[in-house]
């Protein structure tokens, strides 16, 4: 730890990666990649999902065993071929997905599998507490080590990891995609960490989609595309645009297409009035809600973490069955929400707001995936289905949505994010569905498969199909929607407009202002508000203290455990 | 993952070997066979003049069916993610149940053969109740189900053997007892002047049956599809709209159907039914449906798999039995057959072995080097 920034110049570099190449079977997923990092240097990694970072930084960490090129720290050539490889030559790398034991303490966490130990075999707790204790307050964590890892926040975990990369020494850090689950606060507490890190001279490799995050922290980027390094920058010497096209490698569709909405005196495709529903499963609870989504309408619903946007969707979806109580129409007819099976049925579809947890069978291919819904449209009268119209149907659905696959028969495990999500979208257009409900439609996904989805999103609305959207990205539906609802602690505090003529026009800050109105909302004497000329009485916060425990996180964003 | 998939030009070239990975599968695992030929080989090579015999080996699948029969079952609940413990003991107790009726009521086999699989179904249909409603994970639920249907029979039966083989007055057999041992005994059959002279074996006919109904039950209807699905990722099938509950208990239920099925197939063979019948037999259900390739974690899994290790435990146990290897050594044998085959089926597993053998010498090197 003795080297430090200014001696860089001249030494050698802490990492230099050359030429690296790996292929999985039938898929060329890097070849002729360099990377160099040098002591107390950040290196931002940046590239759509599938352009091959995770696999480069899986080799650094020894998951790959098998690469070609060369690998040289601090001058000497060295072989990684398993974890602890990695290990010994002092990298460490935190995944996107935490590696923690939930049920684990935070300091049994820390020292898991060197748990320092007395002759006798035994644990030593307290040197393990204490040394763990040490460790986090250097990065500026007050929490007991004795806390269960399952009980501390996405952010607290975060930091954990970082605290147990230190206990090993380490000379090089690799974090994917660190920030995908904070909130603005903690990204700038993690920022303070990484700063403090390379005044000591350890060298960062810092993996995000988010550019504005890039230019606050990084001192270089490397750019990867398909496999193959586009660029390398210094980060004061480029900027977003130049960057995005490194990434993409062609100019980028427009990332919000939506075209202007058509007049709309048809009758709604979906009309819901007075939904309540008190999940049981402990999710936030929604009161009172009235929306309606006409033809050919994208509809949005903006709100806090916590304020029950993806419950109103659940509840419509009959995710809780009869619990959903209010009057729903979907197509002018009568429905109760009762089953998912029966909404899809009544030609609901949902894009779920997890796809790897909610949506897919990752072992199975993308025929199985894509046709599940649809299964009826295939059925024989002996309840067989039909291979070859399901294969066409399938085929056909899967071109138009431009999904990359090697084939039908490919396992959707194996496909990028962007191509998982629109197997999902697949799935749910197979079911012809006149009301088409998406979740966090573009979560974890590149740009340009981002821009793609928006493009479909568009066109099914231009169909003639109700779009009822939810997303912790206010850019995405302000840029999507031509209207969009606010939820605070599941209560309506909001409606803006895309058109100015027919209503308050939808911009950050309004929104932003209505999703945390909750106590002049308990103060209304309805218990809801409608209609934009409720928006002026909500923005101003009400001295009236009978309002329900404060629970929400006033950051906008998806997932926040422990609130 | 570098090309956008075309439409049907593309695709026609490869159709043909794209249809041999279709059917590939089919038959089950390669390994598989592989182990299946080698037994076969070991046997010929060994004992090939009373291997090969005929009816040796119609006896040995005869001696084995009713477990094939419950393994069919065991496997579907396998690829549902749960597993089936009571298999045994249920069909111990339709054997109980079918010698009874036919000893103490003389009632012919046509209703005997649908009243033990409505038996057996209620058994299931319970375990499938117990882990969807009551939500007790199913290893527990068939774990208590195991106790409570062996204690229900030896209860029934208090504790004695009751014979299939019913005299008349006459001192022959009477005409139902007849027809119900034609179910497990060489000679007497069901199906005589249809399959030629002797007809065909009915406990291998019910296997063979059982296996083509329940594979195209699996690869044809939606109803396999849901099996795979929630096996794969319950809550995925749900929000695809399948009724996840109904799935599990119509598995369960299924499964307890084909345990009442093999009882009174069992009851012929052995001429009786047993108290203890059926003893530890879903453990070589269990053994078959991993053989042949189903995978514990759900989601995986062939009822072609299972039939072909379903045969390769059937010759095993003939061939060592024609051996003469004791009982306890072709107990280990088994078990390690188990282990071997649920390795091989895993690439990886072998893959990442030779790799790492590789760049240990390659390490080696380089530290030479230096």
């Amino acid at each position: 730890m003795t080297r430090v920034a200014d001696g860089t110049a001249q030494a050698p570099p802490l990492l230099a990666m050359r030429a690296i190449g790996k292929s999985f079977p039938g898929v060329r997923a890097l070849s002729g990649v360099d990377l160099t990092v040098h002591a107390g240097e950040v290196v931002a990694l940046l590239g759509e999902n599938g352009a091959g970072k995770s696999t480069l930084m899986n080799i650094l960490a020894g998951v790959h065993s098998d690469y070609e090129g060369t690998i040289e720290c601090l001058g000497e050539p060295v072989a990684i071929h398993s974890p602890r490889d990695a290990a010994r030559h002092g990298i460490a790398m935190i995944h996107q997905e935490l590696n923690l034991v939930p049920e684990l303490s935070v300091a049994e966490n820390v020292f898991l599998g060197r748990e320092p130990t007395t002759v006798r075999g035994t644990v030593r707790r307290k040197e393990m507490e204490s040394r763990t204790a040490d460790l986090l307050a250097g990065l500026g964590l007050d929490l007991p080590p004795r806390r269960a890892v399952k009980n501390c926040r996405i952010a607290e975990q975060q930091l954990i990891e970082v605290a147990k990369a230190l206990s090993l020494d380490v000379r090089l850090l690799v974090m994917d995609e660190p920030t995908s689950a904070l909130a603005d606060a903690e990204v700038r507490r993690l920022h303070a960490v990484i700063r403090s890190l390379t005044a000591r001279g350890v060298g960062i490799v810092y993996i995000s989609h988010r550019l504005e995050e890039l230019e606050e922290i990084a001192d270089t980027v490397t750019v990867l595309r398909d496999g193959t390094c586009t660029g390398r920058r210094a980060m004061a010497h480029t900027d977003r645009a130049e960057l995005v096209r490194l990434m993409v490698g062609r100019p980028l569709d427009e990332l919000y297409p939506r075209r202007a909405e058509q007049a709309t005196s048809a009758p709604p495709r979906l009309a819901v009035r007075g939904l309540t529903v008190t999940p049981p499963d402990g999710s936030p609870a929604v009161h009172g809600v009235d929306l309606t989504v006409a033809p050919g309408e994208i509809v949005g619903i903006a709100g806090l973490m916590g304020a029950g946007r993806s419950e109103v969707l659940q509840a419509i979806f009959g995710q809780y069955g009869a619990a959903a109580r209010g009057e729903f129409t979907v197509d002018g007819r009568r429905y109760r929400p009762r089953s998912p099976g029966h909404a899809i049925r009544s030609g609901l579809a949902l894009v779920a707001e997890d796809r790897k947890a909610q949506s897919l069978v990752l072992g199975n291919t993308v025929r199985f995936n894509s046709s599940l819904a649809a299964l009826g449209r295939f059925a024989t009268p002996w309840r067989t289905v039909r291979r070859r119209r399901e294969t066409e149907a399938v085929r056909e659905q899967v071109t138009a949505l431009a999904v990359r696959t090697p084939g039908l028969e490919t396992s959707v495990g194996l496909l990028s994010g962007g191509n998982q999500q629109k197997v999902v979208l697949a799935k749910c257009l197979l079911t012809r569905p006149s009301v088409l409900l998406v979740d966090e439609p573009t979560r974890g996904i590149d740009i340009g498969a981002k821009a793609q989805i928006h493009a479909l999103m568009d066109r099914l609305a231009s169909q003639g199909t109700a779009i009822l959207a939810v997303s912790s990205e206010l850019p995405e539906l302000i840029g999507m929607c031509d209207r969009i609802l606010v939820l605070c602690e599941g209560r309506l505090t909001g409606e803006f407009h895309r058109d100015a003529a027919r209503g308050p026009v939808a911009d950050q800050e309004a929104i932003l202002t209505a999703a945390m109105a909750r106590r002049a909302v308990a103060a209304a004497p309805s218990g809801r508000t409608a209609g934009p000329g409720a928006l002026g009485s909500v923005a101003a916060p009400s001295p009236v203290s009978d309002a329900a425990p404060g629970t929400a996180s006033h950051e906008l964003h998806p997932k926040e455990p422990g609130s | 993952m570098t090309s956008v998939l075309k439409a049907a030009p593309d695709t026609t070239g490869a159709a043909a070997p794209g249809r041999l990975r279709r059917l590939l599968p089919l038959f089950g695992s390669m390994q598989s066979y592989i182990g299946l030929v080698l037994i076969f080989v070991v046997g010929v090579a060994t004992k090939g003049d009373i291997f090969l015999d005929q009816t040796n080996l119609t006896n040995a699948i005869g001696n084995f069916a009713s477990r094939g029969i419950l393994a069919v079952g065991v496997t579907l609940v396998i690829i549902t993610a749960g597993i089936d413990l009571s298999v045994g003991s249920v069909m111990g107790f339709a054997s109980m149940a079918a010698a009874m009726m036919l000893f103490h009521h003389d009632m012919p086999v046509w209703q005997i053969v649908p009243l033990c699989m409505l038996i057996g179904a209620a058994f299931g249909a319970v375990n499938g109740v117990g882990t969807t409603w009551l939500r007790i994970q199913s290893f527990v639920m068939t774990l208590a189900m195991l106790s409570i249907a062996r204690g229900l029979d030896r209860q029934m039966s208090d504790n004695a053997s009751v014979g299939t083989t019913v005299a008349g007055s006459d001192g022959k057999l009477t005409p139902n007892s007849e027809a119900f041992q034609s179910l497990g005994t060489p000679g007497h059959n069901v199906l005589v002047g249809i399959l030629g002279p002797d007809g065909i074996y009915f406990p291998v006919l019910a296997f063979f049956i059982v296996c083509v109904v329940f594979h195209l039950v699996l690869s044809r209807s939606r109803f396999g599809r849901h099996v795979y699905a929630v096996g794969g990722n319950p809550t995925a099938a749900r929000l695809s709209g399948i009724n996840v509950t109904f799935v599990v208990i119509a598995v369960f239920t299924l499964s307890g159907m084909l345990a009442g099925f093999a009882g009174p197939i069992d009851a012929a063979y052995s001429a009786s039914a047993d108290p203890l019948a059926g003893n530890g037999y879903e453990l070589d259900a269990i053994a078959a449906a991993v053989i042949g390739g189903a995978s514990l974690a759900g989601g995986k899994g062939t009822i072609a798999g299972t039939f072909v290790g379903a045969l390769i435990l059937t010759l095993l146990d003939n061939v060592l039995g024609l051996n003469a290897v004791s009982d306890n050594w072709q107990l280990v044998i088994k078990g390690s057959i188990v282990v071997f085959a649920v390795v091989l089926q895993r690439p990886d597993l072998l893959g990442g072995l030779r790799r790492r053998i590789t760049h240990h010498s390659r390490t080696d090197r380089l530290t030479e080097e230096k």
